[in-house]
């Protein structure tokens, strides 16, 4: 990831401004660790901070077209850059870097570029001919992205928040798949598939093409000139990507540079869940695996850290972006600056427990779309800076443009979880990879039952949380919090904790306005809460709420409902789960 | 290196206050970006930010003796700790860290242990049995430290002031081979080498004896873990350093891991006099070597961070430090976490031109210690935090313990710079390496003779840099700067800019008093200043101002002289002759 920070129209050209976007722009440096770059125009600034993956050598930023009058500041990858390039077989190219062709595209195209692209990114195209400008953000939001309006007339354009935060009067999340044309003055959708409208499809489920797109998907993921690796929870989707990347490494020219060993990355919890699950795999898988634990003091001393980074107050995101934001570090310090992370699996395929409640295969497709469109906010989000917060990239096949589009035209039908027949959630996914000659995972692995949120890292860390929150947040300012905080009022003393942290960092209404609230059970959006009465009675957003619909709960187990690791899916096997004593607090029904 | 931040007796163990530090501790996280750790014990606080380079894996800080009733965090290279855990046998060791013996020592000998320690270190150490701590620092102050005070009795030690100027009422440089202990309740120096009380030596000059011990202390450098390099400006410290550790390279046990072949590391402006010399002596040595261009723009992009990170408002320093801070980022951008750099030798030998008019050995001598001394304010400072602030680490061989005690046992009037004799500046340490069957370096790279300065990465980068103070600050600011600034009044455009910036982030009084100012021509101390008549009244710390010393100048000196001020500038452009980014 890169660190991009863009100041248009602020009628200001002397060094004090200079200066400050510079400062600015710092704040981002934990994205681009690499070099950094400014580029001014009279008032408009275009500031960038590198992480550099592909053309370490050349690829500096800002990037321009031929003549310098077309400049743009990305942040992203553009995995089909050599086929535009073919596209563009008139056109010079000034570095080997990927994100080259989008000056180009844009002197080739106009405005209508940005579909073309097949990757994630934000990017901010200044035309000084005209001094109009464009900005873009990828079809899903994987690459964070806001804007933002000064009382100057300016506009702004930052990676984070915390780039704009202080200097502009309102500002908002860049909303997905949208483009800001300074000549329509305003916001437009350019991405538009099919499945954007919530319209029921109705194509039969062809695991094999599932699985190839899905193999295609991570393939493309593979190019980079940097050393990079798998994050791994041992659950079903980081446990697929590891196969599937592992299978094709050797092909890859990353390859010839970094070896054909996949290196692959799990955190815990001494002893955890995910700790066991993820080691299972990669020994079936031979990779070079790294396991970092952490002890719950070190996940409440990160906190603020994490807040910061994150931007978010949500409960679900930090405890599920706290684990990865140490590992990223670790990471970090190997060298690796890029890593595969299976994010996006549970929106497309509707993997989260409440949806064994979908009352219908349409109520079930609706939601998945809804999640998805959501991602920008919760996963998306997560992975994205958890990780760029030690300029680490994360790379998500699962939310790969064209995968998206098969596994959304496929009739719900098939992705219903229909425990009669032995399908369980996401069993189109886990069907796709069943291959007896040569198996991606073994059988066990590839149908183990998913656990939720964030227990997959240790049960005692949510316990942890909760009681460090208790200690801090007393019964009178739980009492309160509806004067104090009337917009998204924290419920539980852990939200009301990780909101005082927030506030601190980001005091103005706007910011508190970016971060999604309402009703939730589990992770469902509010209108899924209708799927079952008893829900309403009983919210808990942050997902240990009792569902009854865990297959150990089929079976008459006591069990604790697990956890999703952020950027690693945290499935755990249903055997451990099943052994492991309740954790405090738990109202698993069975 | 890390960055080590410590809060003893603050009477407040509350969550507000771990928070606070935490927050603190995160100021110094470019020093250490690979893990980080908090050791709290009562109302004492250790917090560690750490850069992994010997054991990666399992040497996280801080650091604890068998029974954790020692703890400490610490900064810095032990290139001599397998020898010392030999003597420590009865002691079982936790992790394969270096520092892992100071726990150890203290056990097993008490406080009188730092000067068994080979290295460079600040370190706080706390024995939570009686609740005593001590703090030390290494003898010249290759690594950074600060000493605070706080309202509420606390004493706080950070090596960097940025963690304890904002909640300290008083603080300071820690300084340089000193102790500080709290069963004492006060600071001692624990570094007593014979050079210290600046009399005068009558050591013979034994070149083999002098190239011996420089190659030992490069040696000692090449223990790491992770990949590394070598600051390489072409000039002849920096050129020797890359000789040395090319040569010893293949048999050291970081070549194991990381190859044979030595990476080289230049920055300049493009086709800058540096770019050029260093090319020459990376061919000559075959490493592989990396360039790095840099225009003016970016530098001065760049100055807001370079001052916070640096933490001075000296001129030279400043102008000095940004290439080095530009260069760092890219050198870790490749996945190098450690250099090893060309400082010390310049106050060693006194290399610096005005060192042309030492009226006798006497003075040339004293004036080295005093060099030597200053260090830690000058280019260890530059050299330790302009790395640092990327999280790279600076090693510097020319500041090797045992290298400093035989440098300055050998008799000055060595050292004199003597044309008569053919002598040029630092000629005894030119002639150690000068070996006709192997040779180091080319004769003529190994007597060239040093530029000073910052105008090695190219000589508008300090143009510029004087453009920019011109347009940004007016005569009448620079009429009342004595008003605004009565503690080291900058006397210049370019210096009144930088002391703005730095007011900006450290506005307390003590934050100004951590750097030194006084009369000083072209790097001299003040005491240098009394030399030659003429230098009193052209006072110009910042090194372009006449010496009329250089062969150049020699050689031309009629020509130069028509341009008072800048008389090196046109001799340089005809000579192009190279100089040290990395000693100047």
């Amino acid at each position: 990831m890169c660190g991009i920070l863009a100041v248009l129209g602020c009628s200001d050209d002397s060094q004090a401004k200079r200066v400050r976007v510079l400062e600015l722009s710092r704040r981002l440096k934990h994205r681009g660790p690499d070099w950094s770059g400014i580029y001014q125009h009279g008032d408009f600034y275009l500031a960038h901070q590198r992480l550099a993956i592909i053309d370490p050598a050349s690829g500096d930023q800002p990037l321009y077209n031929e003549d310098d009058t077309i400049v743009v500041t990305v942040n992203g990858e553009i995995y089909n850059h050599e086929e535009l390039r073919k596209l563009l077989p008139n056109h010079e190219f000034k570095t080997g870097s990927d994100c080259d062709v989008i000056a180009h595209l844009y002197e080739e195209y106009g405005e209508n570029f940005v579909d073309m692209l097949d990757g994630m990114f934000s990017f901010v195209l200044l035309d000084t001919r005209d001094d109009s400008f464009l900005v873009a953000r990828d079809a899903i939001g994987i690459t964070s992205l806001y804007i933002g309006w000064g009382l100057d007339g300016s506009i702004w354009i930052s990676s984070e928040l915390k780039g704009l935060n202080d200097d502009c009067e309102h500002f908002e999340c860049f909303p997905p798949g949208h483009l800001y044309s300074s000549k329509l003055g305003g916001l437009k959708r350019w991405y538009n598939p099919p499945w954007f409208s919530e319209a029921i499809p109705n194509i039969p489920y062809d695991p094999l093409a599932l699985r190839r797109t899905f193999e295609n998907a991570v393939i493309k993921r593979l190019m980079t000139d940097v050393p990079f690796g798998v994050l791994l929870s041992g659950g079903l989707d980081s446990s697929l990507v590891a196969s599937v990347t592992a299978r094709h490494l050797a092909r890859t020219k990353a390859a010839k540079q970094w070896g054909t060993q996949l290196h692959s990355f799990c955190v815990g919890l001494e002893g955890s869940p995910d700790l066991k699950a993820a080691k299972e795999v990669a020994d079936y898988l031979g990779t070079v695996h790294h396991e970092f634990h952490f002890t719950v003091q070190d996940g409440i001393d990160a906190i603020e850290d994490v807040i910061y980074h994150i931007e978010t107050y949500d409960v679900t995101t930090i405890r599920a972006s706290t684990p990865m934001f140490l590992m990223s570090r670790k990471i970090k310090s190997l060298g690796v600056k890029m890593v595969l992370s299976g994010e996006g699996s549970d929106e497309v395929f509707g993997g989260y427990l409440y949806f064994h409640k979908a009352p219908n295969k349409e109520e079930f497709h609706r939601e998945t779309c809804r999640k998805i469109k959501a991602l920008h906010q919760y996963d998306c989000l997560r992975a994205n800076k958890a990780t760029s917060a030690w300029g680490l990239e994360a790379r998500v096949p699962f939310l790969d443009k064209e995968f998206i589009s098969v596994a959304m035209a496929i009739d719900p039908q098939w992705k219903m979880i229909k425990p009669g027949e032995g399908r369980i959630e996401k069993w189109v996914l886990r069907k796709a990879f069943e291959d007896e000659d040569r198996p991606y995972l073994p059988k066990h692995i590839l149908y183990r039952q998913k656990e939720q949120f964030s227990d997959g890292v240790g049960y005692s860390w949510i316990d942890g949380l909760k009681e460090h929150a208790e200690q801090h947040v007393n019964d009178k300012m739980m009492q309160n919090a509806g004067h104090i905080f009337p917009h998204n009022t924290p419920n539980t003393k852990e939200a009301y904790y990780y909101r005082m942290i927030f506030e601190r960092f980001f005091p103005q209404n706007s910011a508190r306005l970016t971060v999604p609230g309402g009703a939730s059970v589990a992770c469902s959006t509010a209108k899924a809460i209708e799927w079952d009465a008893a829900w309403s009675n009983n919210l808990d957003p942050s997902g240990r709420a009792a569902l009854g619909v865990h297959l150990s709960a089929y079976d008459a187990r006591v069990t604790s409902v697990g956890s999703k690791l952020g950027a690693t899916p945290g499935e755990m096997p249903a055997r451990v789960v099943g052994v492991t004593a309740t954790a405090p607090g738990l109202a698993i029904k069975s | 290196m890390c960055g080590i931040l410590a809060v003893l007796g603050c009477i407040d163990c509350s969550q507000a206050k771990r928070s606070r530090i935490i927050e603190l501790s995160g100021r110094l996280r470019h020093r250490g970006p690979d893990w980080s750790g908090l050791h709290c014990y009562e109302d004492c606080y250790l917090a560690h930010q750490r850069l992994a380079i010997v054991d990666p894996a399992s040497g996280d800080q801080p650091l604890y003796n068998e029974d954790k009733t020692v703890v400490v965090t610490i900064n810095g290279e032990i290139y001599n700790h397998k020898y010392l855990r030999d003597k420590l046998k009865s002691h079982t060791f936790r992790t394969g860290s270096d520092c892992e013996v100071i726990a150890h020592m203290y056990e097993e000998y008490g406080e009188d242990f730092v000067d068994m320690l080979d290295g460079m270190f600040s370190f706080v150490l706390l024995d939570t049995r009686d609740k005593s701590f001590i703090a030390a620092r290494d003898a010249i102050g290759i690594t950074p430290l600060y000493i605070g005070w706080g309202l509420d009795g606390s004493i706080w030690f950070a090596s960097e002031m940025k963690a304890l100027s904002d909640d300290c009422e008083r603080f300071m440089s820690f300084l340089p081979g000193h102790i500080y202990s709290s069963k004492q309740g006060g600071m001692r120096r624990w570094y007593n080498p014979p050079w210290y009380a600046e009399q005068v030596p009558s050591g013979p000059y034994d070149p083999l004896a002098l190239r011996a011990a420089f190659e030992k202390a490069v040696i000692k450098r090449l223990m790491t873990d992770v990949p590394f390099g070598v600051l390489l400006s072409g000039g002849l410290d920096s050129s020797l350093v890359a000789s040395v550790a090319s040569r010893h390279l293949a048999e050291s046990e970081a070549a194991c891991q990381w190859g044979s072949q030595l990476h080289t590391f230049c920055i300049g402006l493009k086709g800058s006099p540096d770019l050029k010399a260093a090319r020459e002596v990376a061919d000559y040595l075959r490493t592989r070597h990396h360039e790095f261009h840099f225009t003016v723009q970016e530098g001065i992009d760049a100055l807001e961070e370079v001052i916070y990170h640096i933490e001075t408002y000296d001129v030279t320093t400043i102008r000095a430090s940004t290439p080095m801070f530009l260069m760092s980022r890219k050198i870790k951008s490749l996945g190098v976490k450690m250099v090893i750099s060309g400082e010390g030798s310049d106050e060693i030998f006194g290399g610096y031109l005005y060192f042309h008019k030492a009226p006798n050995k006497e003075e040339f001598h004293h004036e080295t210690c005093r060099k030597i001394k200053s260090l830690h304010l000058y280019d260890c400072l530059r050299a330790n935090k302009s790395t640092s602030a990327w999280g790279l680490e600076a090693r510097v061989p020319f500041l090797d313990k045992e290298f400093l005690n035989l440098a300055m046992s050998i008799d000055p009037e060595w050292k004199m710079v003597r044309p008569d004799l053919g002598r040029i500046e630092k000629w005894i340490l030119r002639n150690a390496f000068d070996d006709n069957e192997r040779p180091y370096l080319p004769k003529h790279i190994l007597y060239r003779q040093k530029e000073q300065f910052s105008d090695g990465v190219g000589y508008s980068w300090i143009d510029g840099l004087r453009d920019l103070a011109n347009k940004e600050v007016t005569d009448s600011m620079l009429m009342n700067a004595s008003f605004i600034y009565p503690e080291n009044t900058p006397t210049t455009k370019e210096a009144y800019y930088y002391r703005r910036i730095f007011e900006k982030y450290f506005p307390k009084n003590s934050a100004r008093s951590t750097v030194p100012g006084g009369p000083s021509i072209a790097c001299s101390t003040a005491k240098a200043v009394e030399w030659d008549a003429a230098w009193s009244k052209n006072l110009d710390p910042s090194g372009r101002a006449a010496l009329g010393v250089h062969v150049a100048a020699y050689d031309e000196a009629s020509a130069a002289n028509k341009k008072p001020g800048l008389v090196n500038g046109p001799s340089h452009k005809v000579l192009e002759v190279p100089k040290e980014v990395a000693s100047t």
